[in-house]
């Protein structure tokens, strides 16, 4: 068996401690970092949506309270937040997703509600009191669609966020477990090697780096094709 | 009421100076073209004038004219997607070929700028004082002791108050109308030969706008220099204005001195700019329809063409005028320049016979529509600085107190005041936006919630408002369509093929077609946005609709169709209208009964005719004195208020307006509420003051003939 082998023909990346191909482990983990890290995001946006626009277009009390709740979250670090969760619950995808999720939730949250404020004040927005509109319609078709430049922003930030997230999950030991091919993890066990055979911790280190820097590219793109053929103006 | 009978005999005299050989500004053939991503846009197409010495030039147009592109131009301030084409000859000399570095140094020295909001530009983070003597220091190298001294002398030129502390303010410790005068204080700070004055006033209370006009037309006097004025409103051109080009989709199409311009426009599009502006009521009684000029601008998106650009919009269009572009400038019978084939047939009666407008005849014993008592909106509550200690420190603030109204069904209640007097509040009061604080409204006979949530069905359909901003009074994410269809749906059970059939049908009655249902608020044009906007609140068949600032941001042809549309509903549907503007042409045109606020009080209620009429309360007397007059000839009025509205915080001990009322009697006026006066004439007419009204009636008449009447009188002229 081939352990820490060279980069060669058949291993373009050479093997690890175990033999195994690199280069193969990490296509495969990116599978499951972008999956992972993707559900968070939305879960993170969703949850976060859905407190920020109410909690704002509510404001008063109700607000303050939910804001304060948010604030206190927010006030943990992630790392031990997650930590929390996946001790008490278990480490699996489903549970990191619930995590980055939770994690994801005050920021995008204060970010919506914060947007919300301003939009609620707008002409349209009283004109659909007036009409007697209940809150669910004006929160969710006359505001929400006035919130997606904020979104969009938010959402490719949060991706980003989510991807290195997940890997220090994994690199801590608090992800998928061995011998998942997961990016972090990979990078946490290749250290003890990392003089035998760097690409060990190079490659999957590399891969981090270029899904981040390519999410960055993939949201600004994102946002310059929504800008300038229409040319619109974000209220 | 024509043109010309509006108008006195013009007294024709120059003003301007013997001229020097060279203009001050020549603007010679000048275009401006604009490469943006969504498309080229031709603001301003070859167009020419002049500016001597010790003139001011007024140049006025609607929205999108290229009135402001030229004032920047002849900054050579443009952006690097523009393409400058033509020559700005200052003194002789190009701006176009100037060195970069002479630019910079005639800017701001020789040639300076006043923009619109003087909120945006003052540095909030210095000192107003700091930010003159940056400029006294950067032009003519003073500093310190020299520079502070200066900027003093300079705030005293333009009548800041307390000239040598002024200085030490943040630009936020001053109003509105103290701001702009730091900014004219700046720019006048070297001494410029040439001042652009780009719509000063707009953003200000029309209290505010005749202090600063009255500062304008002083200092065309005292400075020996040209003045551009930019502004798209009539009657301030013919208060500062010595001579007036008239711009329209980036040409100049007639310029006149501004006596002849008034009194005999020669370009169609002139008169018709003239005729859209409410007038005031003739001796019938009857009010005369406002004419408008349909359609909107010719589009700066489009090419230049070989044809005027106005023929789309002409009533006394030709063939000739689609086929060929009017010459350069043809000179009139008067001599003065216009862009038209037919100068000479432009009359008064270009844009048809004005036709009286009948209102509904009052009637003593209808139950009122809308019946406010006692109406109080305070906003916040006594709340401690510091949890726990100390004595309460911000007060509520008033924003109205104890308002009394009604409205009948079918008429319009006009409301006037400053900002800050309480006209919104109370409108979204009685919308149910904000919660009253205390006071019944009925409607209808019946009491209406404070919360619009709270109404049931029925009372929120009867009730609409219609807003400032058409831009934001629709869901920019939404087509046209859907807020109407909503707002259909609302108020009656119909399905949505049906809701869509009345949609279109509402859409045309405010002079648009089905086409729109499907297009985004952003593809209108401000005039078209606040049509659906209004047919949006037609929709619901509402009893009353509430219109706070409605016509407020439009152009004044837009203007014109938006208030006969409303006029239009009024007479067919019977719809009840609570009128909100500062502006008295449009109150004067457009009420039946005026409530006049200041300060979250009512200080003079009644019926149009009574309230226009002496006797006055000091404060609509102060109002309608400022308001510009579209007259070249009208008397400035001697009345002007100066600061602010006062803090709303604090209970007043006395008549609200004492502080600033030109009629204070001092003591009494302080410290004592003054009685709600009833005009014997007329019992519904109501004045909060201490003078007694026959008192009040006589001053006022006796002020009016010492000026030989404004046209502020009905019928005066």
């Amino acid at each position: 068996m081939d352990r820490f082998s060279g980069p060669t023909g058949t291993y373009w990346l050479g093997t690890d401690e175990f033999g195994r191909d690199i280069f193969s482990r990490v296509l495969s983990g990116a599978t499951s970092i972008i999956l992972v890290s993707a559900a968070g995001t939305a879960l993170g946006i969703l949850l976060g949506t859905i407190v920020g626009l109410s909690s704002g277009y509510a404001g008063g009390k109700v607000d303050e309270i939910v804001m304060r709740v948010m604030d206190g979250l927010m006030s943990f670090p992630a790392l031990l937040l997650a930590l929390l969760v996946l001790t008490t619950l278990g480490s699996s995808h489903v549970n990191i997703i619930l995590t980055i999720g939770i994690v994801f939730m005050p920021r995008v949250a204060r970010v919506l509600r914060s947007a919300t404020l301003s939009i609620k004040t707008m002409e349209f927005v009283q004109s659909a009191r007036l009409r007697g509109e209940p809150a669910y319609y004006i929160i969710f078709r006359e505001i929400l669609p006035n919130t997606t430049p904020v979104l969009t922003v938010e959402a490719s930030v949060r991706l980003s966020y989510a991807v290195l997230l997940a890997s220090s999950l994994g690199f801590l030991g608090l992800g998928v477990q061995p011998p998942s091919p997961d990016w972090g993890l990979m990078i946490s066990e290749g250290r003890a090697h990392i003089a035998n055979a760097p690409l060990i911790v190079l490659a999957p280190s590399v891969a981090v780096a270029s899904l981040v820097i390519g999410v960055n590219l993939l949201a600004e793109g994102l946002r310059e094709a929504r800008e300038l053929p229409k040319g619109e103006r974000t209220p | 009421m024509s043109i010309a009978s509006f108008l006195s005999p013009a007294t024709q005299e120059s003003v301007a100076p013997p001229a020097e050989g060279v203009p001050l500004l020549e603007v010679r053939d000048l275009s401006v073209t604009f490469y943006t991503p969504r498309g080229t846009v031709r603001a301003v197409r070859h167009a020419s004038f002049t500016v001597r010495r010790g003139e001011v030039l007024g140049l006025v147009g609607e929205s999108g004219c290229g009135k402001s592109t030229v004032a920047f131009a002849t900054l050579a301030y443009l952006p690097g997607t523009a393409e400058v084409g033509g020559s700005i000859l200052f003194e002789g000399r190009d701006l176009m070929t100037m060195p970069a570095g002479e630019l910079r140094d005639l800017r701001g020295s020789r040639i300076a700028m006043v923009y619109q909001d003087p909120g945006s530009a003052l540095n909030p983070t210095m000192r107003v004082g700091e930010q003159v003597e940056e400029v006294l220091h950067t032009h003519l190298g003073l500093s310190g002791q020299a520079a502070e001294e200066r900027a003093a002398s300079l705030f005293e030129s333009v009548g800041l108050p307390n000239p040598a502390r002024v200085g030490r303010r943040f630009p936020h410790e001053l109003s509105g109308g103290q701001q702009q005068r730091v900014v004219i204080a700046m720019a006048l700070a070297c001494e410029p030969d040439l001042l652009l004055m780009d719509e000063p006033t707009t953003g200000l209370d029309v209290t505010t706008e005749a202090t600063i006009l009255d500062l304008v037309a002083e200092l065309k006097n005292r400075v020996n220099a040209g003045i551009v004025f930019v502004s798209h409103n009539l009657g301030v051109i013919a208060r500062v204005a010595d001579r007036v080009a008239v711009m329209y989709a980036g040409q100049v199409i007639e310029e006149a001195p501004v006596r002849e311009l008034f009194a005999n426009p020669s370009h169609p599009y002139t008169a018709g700019l003239l005729s859209c502006v409410p007038a005031p009521v003739n001796e019938t009684g009857l009010m005369p329809q406002l004419r408008n000029i349909p359609g909107s601008v010719y589009p700066a998106s489009e090419p230049n063409v070989d044809a005027c650009l106005f023929a789309d919009r002409c009533p006394m269009v030709q063939d000739i005028c689609r086929e060929s572009a009017p010459p350069e400038i043809v000179a009139n019978a008067e001599g003065h320049p216009v862009r038209c084939f037919f100068p000479e047939r432009v009359d008064s009666d270009t844009w048809g016979e004005p036709a009286p407008r009948p209102r509904k005849p009052r009637s003593t014993n209808e139950a009122p529509l809308l019946q406010v008592d006692g109406l109080h909106q305070y906003y916040g509550n006594d709340r401690k600085k510091y949890i726990f200690f100390g004595p309460p420190s911000r007060r509520p603030v008033r924003a109205n107190v104890d308002v009394d109204f009604a409205i009948q069904p079918g008429r319009t209640l006009g409301i006037v005041g400053e900002s800050g007097s309480g006209k919104s509040t109370a409108a979204r009061s009685i919308a149910g936006l904000e919660r009253r604080t205390s006071g019944e409204v009925l409607l209808d006979g019946e009491p209406l919630a404070a919360g619009v949530g709270d109404r049931p069905r029925g009372q929120q359909s009867k009730v609409r408002m219609v807003f400032q901003n058409p831009a934001a009074s629709l869901n920019p994410r939404l087509p046209i369509g859907s807020v109407l269809v909503r707002s259909i749906r609302k108020s009656r059970s119909v399905g949505k093929a049906e809701a869509r059939g009345i949609a279109v049908e509402l859409l045309e009655s405010v002079g648009l077609d089905g086409g729109y249902m499907d297009r985004r608020p952003r593809e209108l044009s401000g005039g078209q946005q606040q049509r659906v906007a209004l047919a949006a609140a037609f929709a619901a068949d509402p009893e009353l609709i509430i219109a706070d600032e409605a016509v407020s941001a439009l152009d004044v042809s837009v203007q014109a169709q938006v208030l006969n549309l409303i006029a239009e509903r009024q007479r067919r549907e019977g719809t009840a209208f609570m009128f909100i503007t500062h502006d008295l042409g449009v109150v004067r045109y457009i009420s039946d009964d005026i409530l006049v606020l200041y300060g979250g009080h009512v200080v003079e209620t009644g019926p149009a005719e009574a309230v226009l009429r002496p006797p006055w309360s000091p404060y609509t007397e102060a109002l309608l004195s400022a308001a510009p007059v579209p007259d070249p000839d009208a008397e400035p009025s001697r009345i002007r208020l100066e600061g602010a509205v006062p803090t709303l915080r604090q209970p007043f001990a006395g008549c609200p307006f004492a502080g600033r009322c030109p009629r204070n009697l001092g003591d009494l006026c302080d410290n004592t509420p003054p009685p709600m006066r009833v005009d014997p004439a007329d019992p519904r007419h109501q004045i909060l003051c201490h003078i007694p009204l026959e008192e009040l009636a006589a001053d006022q008449r006796a002020a009016m003939r010492g000026r030989s009447a404004v046209g502020e009188a009905p019928g005066g002229r």
